[in-house]
């Protein structure tokens, strides 16, 4: 138990009579990288919106570095260390790369209520957003308005939002999606420089990038967790080449 | 090619010409309008921090105007019957200095968008447009069945309220006064907008999931600008029962609440001197149109129509370099 930062017990969603999710138990230790795969519509991202907040879970608990967060909002489990990413990119779209780093680095630096300084003038804050947009290899593009750049380019800075809230935990719901293969590299060595501070909880379809970084895989299938083990485990595992894989490896 | 920043330095020109204009040709008129132009600017400066910045949609902001203005004239009725305003905890009596009434107007404007906030600030969208229209509208009719203060009539101060070694009834020290206060509440607004608060509040207005996900609580960041926007509006309110010597219920009128949206509009949503632009061009409609019509809101319906159709980004927006060079 002690070396889990997070711990997901039996946690379940339903629409009616369809469960998303069912009684999913999935944990997170640190300095790991835990990589969620399974079929579209298998309840990944409900998962993850379960974990941060925005959806309500029927049953189960959410414990997270030994706290139970599972009463609290969304926006607690923000502040308390909880950073994600979104499957679709979420980004401020008139902002800059540079300010949206800042806006995520706001609540952190306690810099939210602030409201006559001048942002302009608060050095630290773009020295810490101009250190992250070189880590996520954007610093050319920072003062590019966001709903400007490319698709990959997107995908980058939501990373970077995740990171500057130098959180606990960080989930990340296909980070990938969309990126070319430089910028797939860019990102798996950045997964597992951060992942030292930071364990991740990463859901994403790209097998290769999946198998080079994780630590460990589960996959969900019709709501459930049907496997957990380490990457050679779960290429050897029949049922989950059966439902997901469908290859032999 | 003529900039944003060109045209604002005009709008400047333009203030300081017309009341010396007034003076020359001896046309006190032209002052008061000019100082009627600067409240409804004020008003809207104070409504667009909300709308334009933070998107909210507010369609009550009249409450806050009527507020302050009929907090000022019954201090001020209050000071000139020399009647207690209130008993308890202690005698208070009214007041027809400005230095007090303002502070007053401002803090009692804050408390009622406070209230109006916490609850309106739950719903979004066309939901919280017509709650924050039923505040407003609550208020009006109460307004109407108060006979103390002069019910659906309305309450005359008679005298302008006063400030230390100043002429008040003079129409170019009044005009000064509210130049003042407007300047003072552009400058709130742009501390506010380049502040870390108002990167968080823009943010809502872009992407309020996002920010949320950052850890920023967004129910405060737009419960705060609401209160700001509406002590603002407040403040207007207080200057234009001065102005009139006059306050009636339809200050807390929904149209009250729509003209002052449209000075936003029309000026240009989210710029800073939108609100007075829009406002000028109102009072010019009105004031040249309105001599040949009572009809004249047909013209200004349809100008609105254009506006949204082919230039959103107001008469401000016009003038703006950036959208220039894109073309």
């Amino acid at each position: 138990m002690k070396n889990k930062i997070l711990n997901i017990k039996n946690l379940s969603k339903s629409y009616g009579a369809f469960k998303v999710t069912d009684e999913i138990a999935i944990d997170l230790n640190f300095n790991e990288i835990h990589a969620l795969i399974g079929p579209n519509g298998a309840g990944k991202s409900t998962l993850i919106k379960q974990i941060v907040g925005s959806v309500k879970h029927d049953i189960g608990s959410i414990i997270l570095d030994q706290e139970d967060i599972t009463d609290l909002t969304d926006i607690e489990r923000a502040k308390i260390g909880i950073s994600r990413t979104f499957q679709v990119s979420s980004i401020i779209p008139k902002f800059s790369a540079l300010e949206n780093i800042i806006l995520s680095l706001l609540n952190k630096s306690n810099n939210t209520f602030q409201l006559f300084k001048s942002l302009k003038q608060n050095r630290e804050l773009h020295l810490k957003a101009k250190k992250i947009l070189r880590d996520i290899d954007l610093d050319s593009k920072s003062d590019e308005v966001a709903s400007e750049l490319s698709h990959g380019d997107r995908r980058k800075l939501e990373v970077g939002l995740a990171l500057a809230m130098d959180p606990k935990v960080f989930l990340f719901d296909e980070p990938m999606a969309g990126l070319d293969e430089i910028g797939t590299k860019m990102m798996i060595d950045l997964f597992k420089k951060i992942k030292a501070n930071s364990p991740i909880l990463l859901i994403e379809h790209d097998m290769e990038a999946v198998f080079a970084l994780a630590d460990r895989v589960s996959v969900i299938v019709y709501g459930k967790i049907v496997a957990t083990g380490t990457v050679k485990e779960i290429k050897s595992n029949k049922l989950v080449r059966d439902v997901y894989l469908g290859y032999e490896i | 090619m003529i900039t944003e920043q060109f045209f604002n330095k005009w709008i400047w020109s333009f203030l300081l010409i017309i009341p010396i204009c007034g003076l020359i040709f001896d046309e006190p008129y032209y002052i008061t309008l000019a100082t009627k132009v600067i409240i409804l600017g004020i008003a809207g400066v104070g409504l667009n921090l909300a709308l334009g910045y933070c998107g909210l949609i507010s369609f009550g902001h009249a409450a806050f105007f009527g507020v302050g203005g009929y907090v000022t004239a019954i201090m001020s009725y209050h000071a000139i019957n020399e009647e207690v305003l209130f008993h308890w905890p202690f005698d208070v009596f009214g007041s027809s200095e400005m230095l007090i009434i303002w502070p007053f107007a401002i803090f009692i404007s804050s408390f009622f968008s406070l209230i109006i906030g916490l609850l309106s600030l739950r719903t979004s969208g066309v939901y919280f447009i017509m709650i924050t229209l039923a505040f407003a509208q609550m208020l009006y009719f109460f307004s109407i069945s108060w006979p103390n203060y002069g019910g659906e009539d309305g309450l005359s101060i008679y005298m302008r309220n006063s400030l230390p070694m100043l002429n008040t009834m003079n129409p170019l020290t009044f005009y000064l006064i509210c130049l003042s206060w407007f300047l003072t509440s552009v400058y709130i607004s742009y501390k506010l907008i380049n502040s870390p608060f108002g990167m968080a509040f823009q943010a809502v207005k872009q992407n309020e999931e996002r920010v949320k996900s950052v850890g920023i609580e967004t129910f405060k960041v737009k419960l705060l600008v609401f209160v700001i926007s509406g002590a603002i509006t407040g403040l207007a309110g207080s200057l234009y029962t001065d102005l009139n010597r006059f306050v009636s219920p339809s200050v807390l009128d929904w149209q009250t609440s729509g003209e002052i949206m449209v000075f936003v509009i029309l000026g240009g949503i989210a710029r800073l001197y939108g609100p007075l632009v829009g406002a000028a061009f109102f009072i010019i409609l009105e004031q040249t149109l309105g001599a040949y019509t009572d009809n004249w809101q047909f013209w200004l319906g349809l100008i609105l129509i254009l506006e949204i159709l082919y230039a959103r980004t107001g008469i401000m927006g016009l003038f703006d370099k950036k959208k220039q060079n894109e073309k």
